[in-house]
């Protein structure tokens, strides 16, 4: 670089600037991804912050004639369901729900099993290595629905005994059957999330682990968790967000999926699978589209906008891809 | 023929026998010990000690579950796939075998729509990079694809068959005009990830030195579309059409569920609620077979039509 131009302190600068941040510029410039991001955004802080936000208490039934079913009024924004219950609540409380469950996939399926187990395999090679990848093989080549619905069904007929017991011999009271229920999904969801992720960063970790700085830092002594946690996770990072945000709309629609079919979490505590189940169905649709449309649109935008966002990332980092394969 | 074809083959398939071994014993115990019992869809939340234990003798539920696992084997392995305990008269290969016809000839129908759509979506998108057009498309099919079936199938149903009346809504076979909406909205979502990837590979082939020197030899435009690029950007789809072969003979349990259709996906809703042991394990084991043999297919499909991928040196 010539001197004219080092001593040029804006393009000095921008000569300076990271690819982190070249890529959050990049980002920035694509319009669907950001509409896309504000959208989850605005979601996930519904979710979180539901008990502050919802307009009514998305439990309290109405069963007086005429409060069943209603459409949509300044009362209630966005209607009542058949038990009179204020349904934009209801929709807040089901975001409440989709976002705890992402989160806890997230953190166990994917961060802890899908990168962890990913960068040991990437990293160790070997029998560690072939192990993992050989898990991962049986359990990916499972009829994955069947066995979700064969976990949460096998658990179901014996969850009552279980959560009362609960209710009686712990702090949790009557949250402990959601909590069950939760679980349970959790558990039938958990062991199918984590073998893309790990086949990704597992990938990267291979090419990674045979750059110049990697091998300096063995040769002068570092563990092989520093190594992991310095050298290797800030290189498979980028993947794995991208990994992650493609395959967030499948995590939640597993969810979703399951208590659509009666198998998930299941009412009084709001989901949109159990919303839009009660409103599915041609009939009811007729009579009353609100039932339908008030869950299925905001999750539907959720899907889109993970969609969106994983395709907008996918596209940022193809060139970085390619060039590493 | 690839040289060391026929030895990968063979390789492969070894290599399939413990991975069914493993998914066997892991369901077979997953569902032996859940808490979960064919007694109780039986004789219903009621009954007697003394019923169920006959119950539990005749199917030999009773005997320790490593016994049930080896008795289970060895009919398996003369082809007896057990018994239903739904179905008392029928075994489950009775059952399930005109119902995976079912599912997969639908299934066929829809990869075969899913795929002309998104090959030509794909090439459409690629073609318009640049332009508005090309986001647009792709969004499109993303936005079709993350509308959940549950929510488009009411809908849909209500459009065609309340609103308009154009079709009714039970089942009544291939030739029935009902069929078109199960078809449709079985094909529809799949077409958003077979655009995304066509469109990802035929941009990586506009880049081909081979497609500059046909555009520059003066070849109409037409022809180098379809003759260089498409023919070389297709390639790949083999994955994804061998990946999508297990879902197509597998069913979509929710479509099936909702449109009433005799598959192999409503067979294994109530199958898993029962829950009926033999069935689910069958349905599990076919399953897991046609994922590996369609991802066997696959490689040998690369072999042949790609003579540069050397087979097994990929999988360490």
């Amino acid at each position: 670089m010539s001197a004219a131009v080092a001593a040029d302190p804006v393009s000095l600068e921008r000569a300076a600037a990271s690819p982190r941040r070249r890529f959050f510029r990049q980002l920035a410039r694509k319009k669907l991804a950001m509409l896309a991001i504000i959208y989850l955004a605005i979601f996930y802080a519904c979710g979180i912050f539901a008990p502050l936000i919802a307009p009514h208490d998305p439990y309290e039934q109405n069963l007086t004639p005429g409060a069943t079913r209603q459409g949509p009024s300044s009362e209630h924004w966005l209607g009542t369901d058949a038990l009179g219950r204020d349904l934009a609540s209801r929709v807040i409380y089901a975001a409440r729900t989709t976002v705890v469950f992402t989160v806890v996939v997230l953190v166990s399926g994917s961060l802890v099993l899908g990168l962890g187990l990913g960068l040991l395999a990437g990293y160790r090679g070997g029998w560690v290595d072939t192990l993992i990848m050989r898990v991962g093989e049986v359990l990916a080549g499972l009829p994955t629905l069947l066995l979700m619905l064969a976990i949460t069904a096998a658990f179901r007929t014996r969850i009552n005994d279980v959560a009362f017991w609960l209710q009686d011999n712990t702090f949790l009271g009557g949250d402990a059957r959601t909590l069950v229920k939760f679980s349970i999904i959790v558990f039938a969801t958990v062991p199918f999330a984590w073998i893309g992720t790990s086949r990704i960063v597992r990938s990267q970790a291979l090419a990674i682990r045979e750059e110049t700085y990697v091998l300096a830092a063995e040769a002068m002594g570092a563990s092989t968790w520093r190594i992991i946690t310095r050298h290797i996770l800030p290189g498979v990072l980028p993947l794995f967000v991208v990994g992650v945000s493609a395959g967030m709309a499948g995590t939640a629609g597993a969810e979703v999926t399951l208590s659509f079919l009666g198998l998930g979490i299941d009412p009084p505590t709001a989901s949109f699978g159990s919303l839009i189940a009660a409103g599915a169905g041609p009939q009811t649709f007729e009579r009353y589209p609100h039932l339908l449309l008030a869950p299925a649109i905001p999750v539907t935008l959720f899907f889109f906008a993970w969609n969106l966002l994983g395709d907008a990332l996918v596209d940022l980092l193809e060139p970085r891809t390619q060039a590493l394969r | 023929m690839a040289p060391g074809l026929a030895g990968y083959i063979v390789r492969r398939l070894l290599w399939a026998i413990p991975v069914l071994f493993a998914i066997s014993v892991i369901v077979f115990y997953m569902l032996r010990l859940a808490p979960g019992d064919p007694v109780d869809s039986l004789l219903g939340q009621r009954y007697r000690e003394e019923e169920a234990a006959l119950i539990r003798k005749k199917y030999g539920y009773d005997q320790p579950i490593h016994i049930q696992y080896v008795k289970y084997m060895r009919h398996l392995l003369q082809g007896d796939l057990g018994v239903s305990t739904r179905h008392q008269s029928f075994t489950v290969s009775e059952i399930i075998l005109p119902k995976i016809w079912v599912s997969a000839r639908l299934g066929f129908i829809a990869l075969v729509i899913s795929f002309f759509l998104g090959i030509a979506a794909g090439i459409y998108a690629a073609l318009a990079r640049g332009t508005f057009l090309d986001p647009l498309t792709i969004s499109f099919w993303l936005a079709i694809d993350a509308v959940p079936i549950f929510v488009a199938i009411p809908f849909l149903q209500w459009l065609f068959a309340v609103k308009l009346d154009l079709i009714g809504l039970s089942w009544q076979g291939f030739t029935s005009p009902n069929i078109i909406l199960p078809i449709l909205i079985l094909s529809l979502p799949g077409t958003a990830g077979i655009a995304r990837f066509v469109r990802a590979s035929v941009l990586g082939v506009m880049k081909e030195d081979y497609v500059r020197t046909a555009r520059a030899k003066g070849l109409p435009e037409r022809i180098v579309v379809f003759r260089h690029i498409a023919r070389n950007a297709l390639l790949p789809l083999i994955t994804i059409i061998g990946l999508s072969l297990p879902g197509v003979a597998g069913g979509s349990l929710i479509i099936e569920q909702m449109f009433g259709i005799p598959g192999i996906g409503a067979e294994s809703f109530e199958a898993v609620l029962a829950p009926d042991f033999d069935v689910i394990l069958a349905l599990v084991l076919f399953g897991s077979v046609l994922f590996i043999v369609a991802n066997i297919l696959i490689d040998i499909l690369y072999a042949i039509i790609d003579p540069r991928i050397r087979l097994g040196a990929q999988r360490g």
